[in-house]
């Protein structure tokens, strides 16, 4: 919807006539506004709408959509959450939910409302300052010439709201509820708790413990298999590169053949391969370089940390490699050219200008693929199910935070409350550091690299 | 102005979709409570997946017998508890569903499905252990459809009959050590097949008390559950079963040592035979041995429980179509194209089950074995026994500081989630 700018003051001498203020102050009346300043069709047309828009919502919003016998209005239910338990009586989840989207119905009703007075004050001041009150045609052309953008977005725009904008409020709101399995609709009423969820994540034993030592180990996960990831990829992709290598295609193709097996074929295929007795790891490579056979990829919390962060280094790296490949061709050779003529070795012409270059043009993805393994739940899931046990805690040795939520809240012992309470903190962690990072990459200044 | 324009105009677009959008959330509500001698269009139940053909029959029977229809929809099973308890305040729900019935508690917490009319009545032609499956504080909340427990498969090329104890079956896999095999493979890292032993020497979840769990009495760390905890160490530490058998992948590495004939015997439930026969093993089965001290391994006994939604206006048509759908006629036609078996008590002497190696097993082992806890706190128990008996397999901590560390947990948990 339209921002809402407030009217500059004017410096000009004060104007005889007072249209805007009339024109504003009936337009509490939606359309009169319009109606006065003599623009009728556009005074009809806020009058309709605005008015079939309540008319049709009204029922939403104070007679509620039936969801139990007290559903007084989707209002009373996004406050109350109901007020009668059991099979026929107030559902807390469907009336949150309904709640959810009569505020975004209502808040789209008053933007328009509000659009209204200020359509009318405008078009009053213009009068005011006795200039030119646009006429139908204009209207028309202008909207031709100027709408269009604006007419082909509304659409995916509403979509948006109630395919993303909703399930972001509902999990945001059902973290300050004690909305779990055994509270749950029909037979309780949700109630709100305010913010015990978030106080419960550093307050109750089992979380608080492991909360630490999840976090601490979510955060080495991510940046060794992502730094391993864009280090490998980088590397063979500038190798890869040189002048006069013969096979130049056959060498990539095989390399980015690890991309094409789907991830999750591969994990469970890797979960065989480190089997401790029978996996081909222990049971043929490792003997085969003299090295102990009898490593504990499954049962030692250390090992299989290695193993995880090896088989994302192999899904991970040909994407970025596939990625460099295509930025090298871009950069021009005379810079090459002039840094060798002034003197400068493989190295420094690699870390002062293909580094810099790489890094600048694909910062974003590279950012994004740090976000991506922080909450990489496939393979933490299908390798080893977060495990090896560890004793003392509630998790396993190697869940990550998105696996443990998956262990609280859609487990055998599913809390939705509190894991909305911990998506939440997770989201805002990820989110700041998204931003910083964004903020500080190169790709976001309106600057050239050269 | 120009903007003023646009913007106008897009309000104009966004009422029509937004108005489109109120519209939707409006859902008919219906208050109409059932009249107990009307009899109802259709009554629909939910079958689990690719098992539908005979309840389809017995639904067709039921028909023209009664003239009420019946209507079977194919959810599967482990999805059918989530999506009733989204149908069913929608008023799209089914009037029958089917759980495992250690869901029972929870389901009957969340005020999901309705307790039998008449549950004396109706339990009368099911074996015991059963009965007490589907009953939960006190009172009966569904039909039994089918029972499983874990029992001994083995080869017979290898083992003419099945071995009288478990310390048979630790000599024979000690034999076979030597050849670089394995004998007796059992996953005793997952809790689900460990309450064997553990149950066998005198632990127990849930002290049970005149037909009610007390979730506040928990005997996982008594002295038998840490003697049984110390007898599953045992076949871990002296290598009798291989470390590939501990976490992700280990159920898979089990099917394939046993498949490949590198096994003699595994502990796994009925619904592995199918795999294994396929494999071409000459396939033999019964109930586990004896423990060393004498007792039966307790295996837990899973109930398939046919149940009515609370949101069900036709209850008692539901019940009595249910009472004829898993009467012995049909459960006996279940169990021959599906393998389901029956726990109908008339059932146990019926020529078909008894010369079915497997089913005649897990009959024998439904006895001696103990209905999986159906109260919500059975949620609580898997994780942190799972982490135990992996401690005690690795041989990383001794049993009595690891069960003890699961109780404590399971506690700890079991208080968070009624906070």
């Amino acid at each position: 919807m339209a921002a809402i700018a407030t009217p500059q003051p004017t410096k000009t001498p004060k104007p005889k006539t007072n249209h805007r203020t009339i024109a504003a102050a009936i337009s509490i009346v939606p359309g009169m506004g319009q109606l006065y300043n003599k623009q009728f069709l556009k005074g009809a047309t806020f009058f309709i709408v605005v008015l079939s828009y309540f008319l049709v919502n009204f029922e939403l919003f104070f007679k509620g959509a039936g969801n139990g016998p007290g559903d007084r209005g989707a209002i009373w239910g996004l406050i109350t959450l109901g007020e009668v338990a059991g099979v026929r009586g107030d559902h807390s989840i469907f009336l949150m939910v309904e709640g959810i989207i009569a505020l975004i119905l209502l808040v789209f009703g008053i933007a328009i409302y509000v659009w209204n007075f200020i359509d009318a004050y405008r078009i009053g001041k213009l009068r005011d300052l006795e200039l030119e009150v646009p006429s139908l045609k204009m209207q028309l052309r202008n909207f031709r010439d100027n709408g269009f953008p604006y007419a082909m977005l509304i659409p995916s725009l509403v979509l948006l709201v109630f395919t993303v904008v909703l399930p972001l409020i509902f999990t945001f709101l059902i973290a300050f509820t004690n909305y779990k399995f055994n509270n749950s609709p029909p037979a309780k009423l949700v109630d709100w708790i305010g913010i015990q969820n978030f106080l419960n994540i550093f307050t109750v034993d089992i979380f608080r413990d492991t909360f630490v030592s999840v976090l601490g180990w979510t955060l080495v996960w991510t940046v060794a298999s992502t730094t391993g990831v864009i280090a490998i990829g980088i590397g063979l992709a500038v190798l890869l590169n040189q002048k006069g290598l013969k096979g130049k295609r056959f060498f990539r193709s095989i390399l980015i053949l690890s991309w094409a097996v789907p991830a999750f074929i591969t994990i469970l295929i890797f979960r065989s391969m480190f089997n401790e007795t029978f996996g081909v790891f222990n049971t043929t490579l490792l003997p085969a370089i003299g090295l102990d056979s009898g490593v504990e990829w499954m049962t030692d919390p250390t090992y299989t940390k290695l193993a995880l962060i090896g088989i994302q280094w192999w899904l991970g790296f040909p994407y970025i490699m596939t990625l460099t490949t295509g930025i090298l061709q871009s950069i021009p050779e005379d810079l090459y050219e002039a840094a060798t003529i002034d003197g400068a070795t493989s190295g420094e012409k690699f870390r002062l200008i293909t580094l810099p270059m790489i890094l600048f043009a694909t910062a974003p993805i590279l950012i994004t693929q740090y976000t991506f393994n922080f909450n990489n739940f496939n393979i933490i899931y299908l390798f080893n199910n977060g495990g090896p046990a560890v004793p003392g805690q509630s998790a396993g040795g190697t869940d990550i935070l998105i696996s443990w939520i998956y262990k609280l809240s859609l487990g055998s012992n599913p809390q939705y409350g509190f894991a909305a309470a911990i998506t939440l903190v997770l989201s805002f962690f990820i989110m700041t550091i998204a931003v910083i990072q964004f903020k500080r990459s190169k790709s976001f200044k309106d600057e050239d690299m050269i | 102005m120009k903007k003023l324009v646009a913007g106008l105009s897009v309000s104009v677009m966004a009422i029509g979709a937004l108005a489109a959008c109120g519209g939707g959330t409006d859902s008919g509500s219906s208050d109409t409570s059932s009249e107990g001698g009307k009899k109802p269009t259709k009554i629909v139940i939910w079958e689990d997946t690719e098992k539908a053909e005979t309840t389809k029959a017995a639904a067709k029977a039921f028909e023209e017998k009664e003239g009420v229809k019946v209507e079977v929809k194919e959810v599967k099973m482990t999805d059918q508890q989530k999506k009733v308890a989204l149908d069913g305040p929608a008023g799209k729900g089914p009037d029958i569903i089917l759980l495992p019935h250690d869901q029972i508690g929870t389901v009957v917490d969340q005020g999901l499905i309705a307790e039998l009319k008449d549950g004396e009545k109706a339990l009368e032609p099911f074996i015991d252990t059963a009965k007490s499956a589907v009953t939960f504080d006190g009172k009966v909340y569904g039909y039994p459809k089918a029972v499983e427990t874990p029992i001994l498969l083995f080869n017979k090329d290898e083992l003419k009959e099945a071995p009288a104890s478990m310390d048979d079956l630790y000599k024979i896999s000690t034999e076979q050590k030597k050849d670089g095999k394995y004998g007796f493979l059992a996953l005793w890292d997952n809790f689900y097949f460990a309450h064997g032993p553990i149950g066998g020497y005198g632990g127990y979840v849930f002290k049970e008390n005149g037909g009610k769990l007390d979730p506040a009495d928990i005997g996982l760390n008594n002295k038998g559950a840490v003697e049984g905890m110390d007898y599953i160490g045992k076949w871990y530490k002296e290598g009798l079963f291989p470390k590939g058998l501990i976490g992700g992948g280990g159920g898979q590495a089990m099917d394939q040592l046993f498949g490949d004939k590198k096994a003699v015997a595994v502990m796994n439930g009925p619904w592995a035979v199918a795999s294994y026969k396929e494999k071409g093993i000459n396939l033999g089965a019964s109930a586990l041995p004896k423990l060393p001290n004498g007792e039966a391994i307790k295996t837990f006994v899973g109930v398939k429980t046919y149940a009515v939604s609370a949101y069900s206006e036709n209850q008692e048509w539901a019940e009595k179509f249910l009472a004829s759908l898993t009467g012995e006629e049909n459960a006996k036609a279940m169990f021959e194209k599906y393998n389901e078996i029956p726990p109908v008590t008339s059932l146990q002497e019926d020529a078909t089950i008894k010369d079915n190696e497997v089913a005649a097993a897990v009959f024998a082992q439904s006895k001696d074995g103990v209905p999986m806890p159906n109260i919500a706190e059975m949620g609580q128990v898997w994780e942190p026994m799972a982490a135990a008996l992996q401690l005690v397999a690795t041989n990383k901590q001794d049993a009595q500081k690891s069960a003890d560390d699961a109780v404590k947990q399971i506690k700890q948990q079991i208080e968070a989630n009624n906070q």
